[in-house]
């Protein structure tokens, strides 16, 4: 026997307290008969330390519970030979049931459920088994047990699951299943065998743990399947476009029907031949405002009815009017910004393009938000309206172009320009590139190849405590930055928004900054609406932080981990965002990896099976090869069983003590 | 006796000396001898009719003892001294409550006053006085009503000597028995710790005093009890309820020396207040202190 954690053993010391314990006692030693005490007072109670020890008996269990407890934390295991525990010829049977989305496809689940329950019934008396799922996360169904009532109850709680399944991912979780195990290990793998799920590197099937591996194919000849491979739609004109594979071996005749929140609008027949792509294109749709429901459907449909249907949610795109202030009389400055915004379909921007001077002329709050092209082109009266518009609730990206030299102090936000203001760097050898960039903020979603860009000048301000600095330069001067001002928020931009100072409009990366910086300003309004199942769903990248997500079953979706935003998008369907008195729909579908029934042929699974027979003839013998080392069986199971009877008794005990002094008192 | 082979005679009246002797009716001859010898010059003799012995005259002596008789025939002046004799009943009540057995020296406050009882007891049937004895705890356990008889003071011995400690203390029981069977005017000596309310002692005696009768207190109590030495603290346990209790020592070295002496004063003035004698004895004195006081009592009530 060896002790894992020896130092553990200095706990024994605590034995010493008990024993005191013991000791002390309330009844005085110290008796004398006394005539009478018809004369004396009580004095204060004092507990002395007796000579003899009191409840031996519940003494040594006190002991006998320390010594334990500092037994089991310094962990003391025997060398054993391995399998030495069960008998010679026992093995361990770790039966991991394929619980992919594909294993749903028509009685696959059950005939995978009739190889497991065949599994158990093969196995010898002294076997032991484990059942496991593996699915997007490897679950125990049971422990190691010989009971195979509850291996089979375990066959039949399980469910196959809705996530793809890699099967060099499988493997690796099953190798944490296998490790630590004290008998000889049959690995049986019952799967579909789908051809998909291998990883690029073969070796990756091997398990790591000595093992011998058996995998059991359900799958059967003849299997077709057809799925909706895709399914797009634009916001702007409503046409929906959808795309439909066969992986069958024969043509089929289908008809796909268009949904629209509910209510079907359009059936269309198509062919499909084998092996092939069918597109469809059907009408502009008639969006609702806000976030609509479509979904197309095949019909008739086949075994596996997850890929059938496909949906997609459409937010009906509403022209916003964006006001562009210039500060150039020829409105040269608003030139990239404009054409960028109008490219922006999908957002349906409207810029309107004003000089600064006619900036009273406008009612700002009938724009999605403002921009001004050069903050120092701004009167003292137009600062106050802009300052009043984002107070009640407005959004303005300020940049500072040439025309903002001369001014000491940004308008709204207030910050300082530092001395010898604009960055200068000279020609076009000496200028500064994006140093840092805050990718988590909304605005800067998809925005990450900033860095191309040449920024020859800017205003270097500094920012102050209450401004989140979004893209600095590599000079540590800010060049995008924001702050909250009242209910609305401004971003300041350092530099130009035309070619006057850097070349950030030319960059390809300009539109997507602007579409980004518009999003946000708008608040969050086009945010992607499709999302891959097993993803996460980050509120906060998205700009819709405060609100709450609905599952497709209608319940309340809850955080990750305690307290967080992400959600775990692992249903089919759509999920609800509600936030800011608005609904956003986020479409989750089926996982088309899995629509692919195609499975490995006999020889890759020969093959497969043969990597795990390193000690295949070790198990089948049931023999000890004789450079395999004895392994530490942990004893901590018995002392803590042990440990539980006495501290039972102890108590047990104690309380009869209790008892006896409650008489006593009564 | 003890005292005539040379012993002195305050040796042979302590506690530890007469705890040696087998006899009760040996310790109160020998108690009686050796106190009466001590007494030599002492004033209680001549309230009695019996001769005892002559003595020569010397300065200081009553005049009125002068043997005028033996000084015509032999010129000397010779003192003629008298063994007292009342010819009055004695009745001794004897406490044998378990407070009793207490005693940390040679003896116990009971074996003490069994030889107090047993010296009185000798003492009064020496005169000829009619002796009756009553043992009691929280009820009588021995009632010998007076009598002079020949052989009863050898009963009252007896009786004496079979005192044990029995329980608690009631010390009603006695006098209420004592009335019942005692109407006549005699001496009534009580030995006892009196653990006992001053006021139900006052209640108790009362009634003799209006019958006439002369009371004295033995009040026997232990060094222990007097003055504890106690020097940690102890769990006190009660002999005669056996309830306990956690005493410190120095609430034994300074509140309970009040409390004892408060007692002992309390039981003093009701004694007084009935017309009675108190007497407190220290059980590890010899008993001439307590034989003086009866003595005193005696000649005091005649």
């Amino acid at each position: 026997m060896t002790l894992l954690a020896p130092l553990f053993l200095l706990g024994l010391l605590a034995i010493g307290l008990p024993i005191w314990l013991h000791r002390l006692s309330s009844e005085n030693p110290n008796r004398k008969p006394f005539s009478s005490l018809m004369f004396l007072e009580a004095g204060e109670p004092r507990r002395v330390l007796a000579k003899n020890l009191q409840y031996l008996l519940l003494l040594a269990l006190r002991i006998g519970v320390l010594a334990l407890l500092a037994l089991a934390f310094a962990q003391p295991a025997l060398w054993r030979e391995p399998g030495a525990v069960a008998g010679g010829t026992a093995q361990l049977h770790v039966i991991v049931l394929d619980a992919s989305a594909s294993m749903s496809y028509g009685d696959r689940w059950e005939r995978a459920q009739d190889a497991a329950l065949d599994v158990i019934g093969s196995l010898a008396p002294d076997d032991r088994a484990q059942l496991v799922a593996g699915g997007r996360v490897t679950e125990l169904l049971t422990g190691r047990t010989v009971d195979r009532a509850v291996l089979r109850q375990g066959v039949a709680a399980a469910r196959p699951g809705v996530f793809f399944l890699d099967f060099g991912q499988l493997m690796r979780a099953v190798d944490g299943v296998l490790r630590g195990a004290e008998l000889p290990v049959v690995l049986h793998l019952i799967t579909d065998g789908q051809e998909g799920a291998l990883p690029t590197r073969f070796a990756e099937l091997a398990p790591t743990e000595p093992a011998e591996l058996r995998v059991h194919s359900i799958a059967t000849e003849g299997e077709a399947n057809w799925a909706v491979e895709s399914l797009v739609g634009s916001t702007l004109t409503g046409e929906v476009q959808a795309s439909v594979r066969s992986f069958s071996s024969t043509p089929v005749d289908k008809a796909l029907s268009l949904e629209l929140n509910g209510r079907q609008i359009d059936q269309r027949r198509l062919e499909i031949e084998p092996g092939g792509r069918a597109t469809v294109n059907f009408g502009a749709l008639e969006l609702a405002s806000g976030a609509n429901r479509v979904s197309v459907s095949l019909t008739p449909g086949d075994d596996m009815a997850g890929d059938d249907t496909r949906i997609i949610a459409l937010k009906r795109a509403e022209p916003r009017p964006v006001l562009l202030v210039s500060g150039d009389l020829r409105m040269r400055d608003t030139l990239f910004i404009a054409s960028a915004m109008e490219s922006l379909a999908a957002l349906a921007l409207v810029p309107d393009i004003v000089a600064a001077a006619e900036l009273g002329d406008r009612t700002l709050a009938d724009y999605g938000f403002v921009v001004v092209a050069d903050a120092g082109a701004l009167g003292e009266s137009q600062v106050q309206r802009l300052e009043d518009y984002v107070a009640s609730g407005g959004a303005l990206l300020m940049a500072l172009g040439p025309r903002s030299a001369a001014q000491s102090a940004v308008p709204l936000t207030g910050q300082q320009f530092e001395s010898g203001s604009g960055g200068f760097f000279g020609g076009d050898d000496d200028y500064a590139a994006v140093g840092a960039l805050d990718a988590t903020h909304p605005a800067l979603q998809g925005a990450q190849l900033l860095r191309a860009a040449r920024f020859f000048r800017h205003s270097a301000i500094e920012a102050a405590d209450e401004d989140r600095v979004l893209i600095s330069l590599d000079t540590g001067s800010p060049l995008l930055l924001e702050r909250g001002l009242g209910s609305g928020r401004v971003l300041v931009f350092t530099s130009s928004l035309d070619r006057e100072w850097n070349d950030l409009p030319v960059q390809p990366v300009f539109v997507p900054l602007v579409a980004g910086i518009a999003n946000h300003l708008l608040g969050g309004a086009g945010f992607s609406s499709e999302r891959s199942l097993g993803s996460t769903l980050a509120l906060r990248a998205v700009g819709l932080l405060g609100g709450q997500i609905f599952d497709p079953a209608g319940d309340p979706a809850l955080g990750l981990v305690g307290g967080s935003d992400d959600v775990l998008l692992d249903q089919i369907g759509f999920y609800e965002i509600a936030s800011g008195g608005n609904t956003d729909l986020v479409a989750v579908n089926f996982d088309i990896r899995e629509s692919d029934l195609a499975t490995v042929d006999a020889a890759t699974i020969d093959r497969w099976e043969s990597l795990g027979q390193r000690d295949a003839g070790q198990v089948a013998a049931g023999a000890l090869p004789e450079d395999r080392e004895p392994v530490l069986a942990s004893m901590a199971q018995l002392i803590l069983i042990v440990l539980l009877v006495a501290v039972i008794l102890e108590s047990w005990i104690g309380n009869q003590h209790l008892t006896v002094r409650r008489g006593m008192a009564e | 006796m003890a005292a005539r082979a040379g012993a002195a005679p305050k040796d042979l009246l302590m506690p530890e000396v007469l705890a040696s002797l087998s006899n009760l009716d040996l310790v109160a001859r020998a108690v009686a001898e050796g106190f009466l010898t001590g007494l030599h010059r002492s004033p209680f003799f001549g309230f009695s009719q019996e001769f005892a012995e002559y003595r020569a005259y010397a300065e200081g002596d009553d005049p009125r003892f002068v043997d005028w008789n033996v000084y015509a025939r032999t010129e000397r002046t010779y003192i003629k001294r008298y063994i007292g004799e009342t010819n009055t009943h004695l009745v001794l009540l004897l406490d044998s409550s378990a407070s009793m057995a207490y005693g940390t020296g040679s003896v116990s406050k009971l074996q003490y006053g069994k030889f107090l009882a047993a010296t009185l007891a000798f003492l009064a049937g020496r005169q000829h006085d009619a002796v009756g004895l009553i043992v009691f705890d929280e009820d009588v356990r021995e009632y010998r009503p007076p009598s002079s008889r020949a052989g009863h003071l050898h009963g009252v011995f007896h009786a004496i000597d079979r005192a044990e400690p029995g329980a608690g203390t009631d010390i009603d029981a006695p006098f209420e028995r004592f009335r019942e069977f005692e109407k006549g005017r005699g001496l009534v000596a009580v030995i006892s710790d009196f653990y006992c309310d001053p006021d139900a002692l006052l209640k108790g005696v009362q009634p003799l005093a209006y019958q006439g009768q002369d009371v004295i207190l033995f009040q026997l109590l232990d060094p222990e009890e007097l003055d504890p030495q106690l020097r940690e603290s102890a769990m006190f346990e009660d002999m005669e309820t056996q309830e306990t209790m956690e005493v410190s020592p120095i609430f034994m070295r300074s509140r309970y020396r009040e409390r004892i002496d408060a007692h002992v004063d309390a039981l003093k003035q009701a004694a007084v207040g009935v017309g009675a004698d108190h007497t407190l004895v220290n059980i590890a004195a010899p008993l001439n202190e307590a034989l003086k006081d009866y003595l005193t009592f005696r000649q005091r009530r005649g």
